[in-house]
C-alpha cells in the first residue's frame, strides 16, 4: 500500500482545507498572483513610456545612431602656368594606425607584430602608443603609431588592412609644389582648417579635419579650386563601419587654373635677384604684360619652400620662418611698401607736362643743389641736394639724368626765380590717379595700399603743417610716399601702354579636367591717367633716353630698346659720414616702339643704376631673346 | 495509476512553455543575424543549439514528471551539497566572462551553476519547511532556512553575480511565507536588511558593482564605455513604438548596437522589431504560465509539493521582472536571463526540469479521490 495514501498528520490544515472555505495559503497565493500583475503592470508602464509616450524620440536616437552623412573629398583642382606645365601635384600622405577597439581579444600582438614588419616600429613601442591612447581617447579613436610612411609600406599595409583587424592606413590629401621655393609667394600653401575657420566655413561643406588654402593663389582661388565635396548617407555598425550607402552625391573635382605665369621666365628672375642680393636681404621683382596686366613673374626674395607646410610642420618649424631675417613668408612685391625714389619722376613729369608746369624745353640747371629759406624765417636757409652738379637739362635730360633739382622745381616750383611748380596737391592727386596709395586689385591676398601723403594727411598723421620742402622730397618719391613695387609697375606700365592703369592679375583660364576652359580672365583697366597721349609720349621718350645715356645705362640691352627709370631711395637712419643706405629700383618697359611688357625690380639694400638696372637689363634680354642668347657674357659688369 | 494520473498532466503549462521557447528561438534568429549573416547554416547556429537544449530539456521534463517529486525530496541534502559543491568549483575554476566567473565545464559543455543551484536550493528549501512545517513559526528554525538559502546566494554573489543573488533571496521570501512563517519575522529581518544597507554597500558590493549602480544613474557618464549598453537597450525599446520595427528589421539589433542580443539583452530586440504589442504578448504568456504554476501550488497534495511549486513561481516571476527591467532602465544592470527566451542551455533545461516537479506535484495530487 501506498504510504501516501495515508494522510498525513503534519498537514491538519491542509486536511482541513477539502471543507473549509480558502484559508491563509490560498490568500497567499492570492497575494501571489496580484504580485504578478503588480510587477508585470510596473514593466507595462514602463514600457508604454518609453515606446509610446517618448516612441519617437528614442526613434530618432536610433537613427542618428545608425546613419552617418559622410563627405567624399573631391579632388582638389591643378595650378598650370601659361605653357601647362603643372605647378602641382596632389599626393597622399600615409600613417599605419590601430584602432583598439577593433582588435583581436586574444590576438593583438600578432597585430602588432605585422606592423613592426612592415613599419619598423617595434611591438613594445606599439604597446606603449596604444595603452596612451585608449587612454587620452578611448578605445575606437585610431591610434597613430607611425607617421608619413612611404608608399611601398603604405601599400602593403593596405593589403594587410581588410584581413588584419584593428590596423588602419590613415591617408591624407597632401599638395606637392613641384617648383617648390621659385613659386611659394605666388602659390601659397593649403593647411588644415583652425577650429574658428571651420565655425565659419562648416556650412560650406568643410569638415573639421579639412584643408583649405591659406595664402597666395590657392587662397585666392579657393573655391575654384577646391570644387564640391560629395556626401553619402551610409548606415553604420555599433562600431561605425559601414553596412550600406543610402543615397549619394558624386562629389566634383576643383577646376584647374592656368596662371599668366611662365615658369622659365620665374626662375630666371628667381636666380638674377639671387645674384645682387645678400643673405636675409628683401628683393623683389615683377615681369607684367603691359597690355593687359598678365603677370608674367613675380619674384619676392628671401623665399620659403612652400612644401614644408604640407608634412607634420612643427610650431617651431613655423615660427623660424617667420621670424628668419627677410621675413620670408612675406610676399615683398605686394605686402610691403618703400619709398619709390626716382622712378616717381616719370609721374611728377608726366604731371607737370599735362598741367603747363613743363615742356620738353623747360631748361633747369643743376648745380648740385637749391636753396630755400624758411617761410617765416628768412634767416634759414635749407639746402636740398642734387646727386651731382649735371649743369642745364632739358625735359628729357631731366629725367635721363635723373636731377633731383629738376624736379625741386616741377614739384615744389621755386619762388624767388618765379618758377611755380605742382603744389603736393597736384602731386598727390596724379600720384592716386596713377594708381598709388589703392591696392592694385591683383589677385593675390596682403596687399598693402602704399601711402601717398598731402598736406591734410601729415596735419591728421604727423601733426605738423606740410612744409615746401616735404614737397620737395615728395617729387622725388621720397619722404612720405610710398609704394609697393606691384603698384609702381603698374604706374609706370600706363607710360608705355597709352594711359591704362590696368589691374595686374595671375589667373590666365580656368579649365576643367579635360581642359575645356570654364572661365577666362579678361584685360581689368581700372581707369585712365589723366594725361594726353602725347604727354606720355614724352616722358616714355625721355625714360628711352635715360636707358641709353643716361643713369639707366646698365639697364641697356643690345638689340631692344628699353625705356627705363632707376630710384635709389634713401631709407633709415643717416650713417656716420651723412650717407644713408638706399633701395634700388628699376621700372621700365619694352620695346620703346610697341611695349610689350614691362619689368619692376627693387632690392632692399643696393642702387638703381647699380643693381636694379643690370639685373632688369638680364632679364629683359631673357624675355625677348631667349634663353639661349641672354647667356652671352655681358658687357658692362 | 499512472493511467489515472496522465489526465492530470497540465498540458496547458507544457504549451505555454514551448510557446514561450518558440518566441524565443524568433528573437534569437533575429538577433544572432548579424553573427550568422546567412541564416541557419549548421549546428553552431545559436538557434539550432537552443532547439537542442529544448528537445533535451523536454525529455528531462519527462523523466522528472514521470518520478515522483518526493524523491528529489529525499534526496534534498545530497542535492543541496552539490549545488554548494558546483558553486565552490566555479568561483575557483571557473570560466569567466563580463567580468564575472560563472560557467564550469564538465564533460565538454559549459554548464552554468548558478542556475542549477537555483533549482536544488528550492528543492532543499521546500524539503526543510516542510518538514518543520510548525516550527516555521520558530525564530531559529526562521532562520535557519534563511541560512540555507544565503549560502548559496553569497557564493552566486562573490562570482560576482547580484542578480541572481536576488533572486534567492525573494525565492526564499516567497516560500517561508507559504511556509507559514510569522510575518513579524520577516518584517523585522526586512527591517535589519534595510538598516544595513549602507554598510553592505561599502563591504560586500564590490566595485563592479558600484559602477554598475552608479551607471544606471547616469548612464551618460560613460556613454561608450560601461554606460553603452544601458543606453543602447534603452534605445531599442523606446524606438520599437508600438508596433515594432518588423522581426529582423530592428536597426540597433541588426547593426550590432546592443551587446549580448540573444541572451541578457533579447528583451530589447523584442521590444525594439515587436514593439509593446510584442512586449504585451510576451508577459501574457509570462502571467498564464506564472498563473497555473501558483496553480499547481494550490492543488499540491503536501506542503513540500506546495513550496516546491511556489519557489518555482517566484523564480520565474522574478527573473522574468528583474531582466526586463534591467532592459527598460528600472533596475541596474545584472545579468539574469529572460526565461524561456533567453539563449542557453543551462537556463533552459533547468526550467523544463522545474516543469518536471511541476507535473510531478500535479499527477500526484489528491491521489485519494475516489
Amino acid at each position: 500500500m501506498d504510504p501516501y495514501l495515508k494522510p498525513d498528520p503534519r498537514e491538519p490544515r491542509r486536511a482541513r482545507g477539502k471543507q473549509e472555505p480558502p484559508g491563509r495559503s490560498s490568500a497567499i497565493f492570492a497575494a501571489l498572483r496580484a504580485l504578478v500583475i503588480l510587477l508585470f503592470g510596473i514593466l507595462i508602464i514602463q514600457l508604454v513610456r518609453l515606446q509610446v509616450i517618448r516612441g519617437d524620440e528614442y526613434a530618432q536616437r536610433a537613427e542618428i545612431n545608425a546613419l552617418r552623412e559622410v563627405q567624399i573629398p573631391s579632388s582638389r583642382g591643378l595650378i598650370l602656368d601659361r605653357e601647362g606645365r603643372p605647378l602641382v601635384r596632389n599626393g597622399a600622405r600615409y600613417s599605419a594606425a590601430i584602432v583598439p577597439g577593433d582588435l583581436p581579444e586574444r590576438g593583438e600582438v600578432g597585430v602588432y607584430q605585422q606592423i613592426e614588419r612592415v613599419t619598423g616600429v617595434s611591438v613594445e613601442e606599439i604597446q606603449g602608443k596604444v595603452a596612451a591612447g585608449v587612454k587620452a581617447r578611448g578605445e575606437f579613436e585610431p591610434v597613430i603609431i607611425k607617421e608619413d610612411i612611404d608608399e611601398e609600406a603604405a601599400l602593403t599595409l593596405r593589403e594587410l588592412e581588410p584581413v588584419t583587424p584593428g590596423l588602419r592606413l590613415l591617408t591624407e590629401p597632401t599638395r606637392e609644389y613641384l617648383a617648390g621655393p621659385v613659386l611659394s609667394h605666388v602659390l601659397g600653401y593649403v593647411g588644415s582648417l583652425s577650429a574658428e575657420e571651420y565655425q565659419l566655413l562648416n556650412d560650406q561643406g568643410y569638415l573639421l579635419k579639412d584643408y583649405s588654402g591659406k595664402t597666395g593663389v590657392e587662397l585666392t582661388y579657393e573655391s575654384v579650386l577646391r570644387g564640391r565635396p560629395g556626401k553619402k548617407l551610409i548606415e553604420v555598425d555599433a562600431f561605425g563601419r559601414e553596412i550600406k550607402v543610402i543615397s549619394e552625391r558624386r562629389p566634383l573635382d576643383g577646376s584647374n587654373l592656368v596662371l599668366t605665369l611662365d615658369l622659365d621666365l620665374q626662375q630666371m628672375v628667381k636666380e638674377t635677384l639671387e645674384k645682387y642680393t645678400s643673405e636675409g636681404d628683401n628683393a623683389a621683382a615683377v615681369v607684367m604684360d603691359i597690355k593687359n596686366g598678365d603677370v608674367l613673374a613675380m619674384v619676392s626674395l628671401p623665399d620659403f619652400d612652400n612644401n614644408v607646410f604640407s608634412g607634420p610642420l612643427g610650431e617651431k618649424d613655423f615660427a623660424t620662418l617667420v621670424d628668419a631675417p627677410g621675413k620670408p613668408l612675406v610676399n615683398h612685391v605686394l605686402a610691403e611698401r618703400y619709398p619709390p625714389g626716382s622712378t616717381f619722376k616719370t609721374i611728377v613729369g608726366s604731371a607737370a607736362l599735362q598741367e603747363g608746369i613743363a615742356a620738353t624745353s623747360t631748361t633747369i640747371t643743376s648745380r648740385g643743389y637749391i636753396l630755400v629759406e624758411n617761410e617765416f624765417n628768412p634767416n634759414v636757409v635749407y639746402r636740398f641736394k642734387d646727386w651731382a652738379a649735371l649743369g642745364p637739362l632739358d625735359f628729357y635730360g631731366g629725367i635721363a639724368m635723373s636731377s633731383d633739382v629738376y624736379f625741386y622745381y616741377l614739384a615744389g616750383g621755386k619762388a624767388d626765380e618765379g618758377f611755380r611748380g605742382l603744389g603736393e596737391e597736384r602731386v598727390a592727386r596724379y600720384a592716386r590717379a596713377f594708381g598709388l596709395g589703392e591696392p592694385t586689385g591683383i589677385d593675390l591676398p596682403g596687399e598693402s595700399a602704399g601711402l601717398v601723403p598731402d598736406a591734410q594727411w601729415k596735419e591728421d598723421a604727423v601733426g605738423d603743417p606740410w612744409v615746401i620742402g616735404d614737397t620737395y622730397n615728395f617729387g622725388i618719391g621720397q619722404g612720405y610716399l610710398s609704394v609697393t613695387p606691384l603698384q609702381l609697375i603698374t604706374a609706370v606700365s600706363t607710360i608705355g601702354n597709352g594711359g591704362k592703369v590696368l589691374t595686374p592679375h595671375l589667373l590666365r583660364e580656368v579649365q576643367d579636367n579635360h581642359g575645356n576652359i570654364l572661365e577666362r580672365f579678361e584685360r581689368s583697366v581700372r581707369r585712365t591717367v589723366p594725361v594726353e597721349p602725347e604727354y606720355l609720349n614724352i616722358v616714355k621718350e625721355a625714360m628711352r633716353q635715360s636707358v641709353t645715356r643716361g643713369v639707366a645705362k646698365k639697364a641697356a640691352v643690345p638689340g631692344i630698346e628699353i625705356a627705363g627709370k632707376t630710384g635709389t631711395a634713401e631709407f633709415g637712419e643717416p650713417r656716420p659720414d651723412g650717407s644713408h643706405e638706399t633701395h634700388g629700383w628699376f621700372v621700365g618697359f619694352a620695346p620703346y616702339d610697341d611695349p610689350q611688357v614691362a619689368i619692376v625690380v627693387f632690392f632692399q639694400r643696393g642702387g638703381g643704376g647699380s643693381d636694379a638696372a643690370p639685373a632688369a637689363g638680364q632679364i629683359l634680354d631673357y624675355y625677348f631673346h631667349g634663353p639661349q642668347l641672354a647667356q652671352k657674357p655681358k658687357e658692362s659688369d | 495509476m499512472e493511467r489515472r494520473s496522465a489526465r492530470h498532466f497540465d498540458y496547458g503549462l507544457l504549451l505555454l512553455a514551448a510557446a514561450l521557447v518558440a518566441y524565443g528561438g524568433l528573437l534569437i534568429y533575429s538577433a544572432s543575424l548579424t553573427a550568422y549573416p546567412d541564416g541557419i547554416g549548421g549546428l553552431d547556429h545559436p538557434l539550432v543549439k537552443q532547439v537542442l537544449f529544448a528537445v533535451l530539456g523536454l525529455a528531462v521534463m519527462a523523466v522528472i514528471a514521470w518520478a515522483d517529486y518526493r524523491l528529489f525530496g529525499q534526496m534534498a541534502p545530497a542535492l543541496y551539497a552539490l549545488s554548494i559543491v558546483t558553486l565552490v568549483a566555479v568561483l575557483f575554476m571557473g570560466e569567466s566572462a563580463f567580468g564575472s566567473r560563472r560557467w564550469i565545464t564538465i564533460a565538454g559543455t559549459q554548464i552554468q551553476a548558478s542556475e542549477v543551484a537555483k533549482l536544488l536550493t528550492i528543492v532543499a528549501l521546500a524539503r526543510f519547511m516542510a518538514d518543520r512545517q510548525l516550527q516555521i513559526t520558530r525564530v531559529r528554525t526562521f532562520l535557519t532556512s534563511l541560512a540555507l538559502a544565503a549560502l548559496p546566494a553569497a557564493l552566486v554573489m562573490a562570482e560576482p553575480d547580484m542578480g541572481t543573488a536576488i533572486i534567492f533571496g525573494a525565492i526564499w521570501l516567497g516560500m517561508v511565507l507559504v511556509a507559514g512563517a510569522r510575518p513579524q519575522h520577516v518584517l523585522m529581518l526586512g527591517g535589519f536588511l534595510l538598516a544595513a544597507i549602507p554598510f553592505a554597500a561599502l563591504a560586500v558590493l564590490g566595485e563592479y558593482q558600484r559602477d554598475r549602480i552608479a551607471l544606471f544613474f547616469n548612464p551618460n557618464s560613460d556613454p561608450l564605455g560601461g554606460g553603452f549598453n544601458i543606453l543602447q537597450a534603452e534605445i531599442s525599446v523606446g524606438s520599437g513604438g508600438v508596433f515594432g520595427k518588423g522581426l529582423t528589421e530592428g536597426s540597433q539589433t541588426q547593426l550590432d548596437f546592443l551587446q549580448t542580443p540573444t541572451t541578457d539583452y533579447i528583451f530589447s530586440v523584442l521590444g525594439e522589431e515587436l514593439g509593446l504589442i510584442g512586449a504585451v504578448v510576451l508577459l501574457t504568456l509570462f502571467a498564464a504560465l506564472l498563473f497555473r504554476t501558483l496553480r499547481v501550488a494550490s492543488m499540491a497534495r503536501d506542503q513540500f509539493g506546495r513550496l516546491l511549486a511556489t519557489g518555482i513561481a517566484i523564480m520565474v516571476l522574478f527573473q522574468v521582472f528583474i531582466n526586463i527591467a534591467v532592459n527598460i532602465r528600472l533596475l541596474p544592470v545584472t545579468g539574469i536571463p529572460l526565461p524561456f527566451i533567453s539563449q542557453g542551455g543551462s537556463s533552459l533545461i533547468m526550467l523544463f526540469a522545474a516543469l518536471g516537479l511541476l507535473q510531478s506535484v500535479l499527477l500526484r495530487h489528491r491521489q485519494i479521490e475516489f
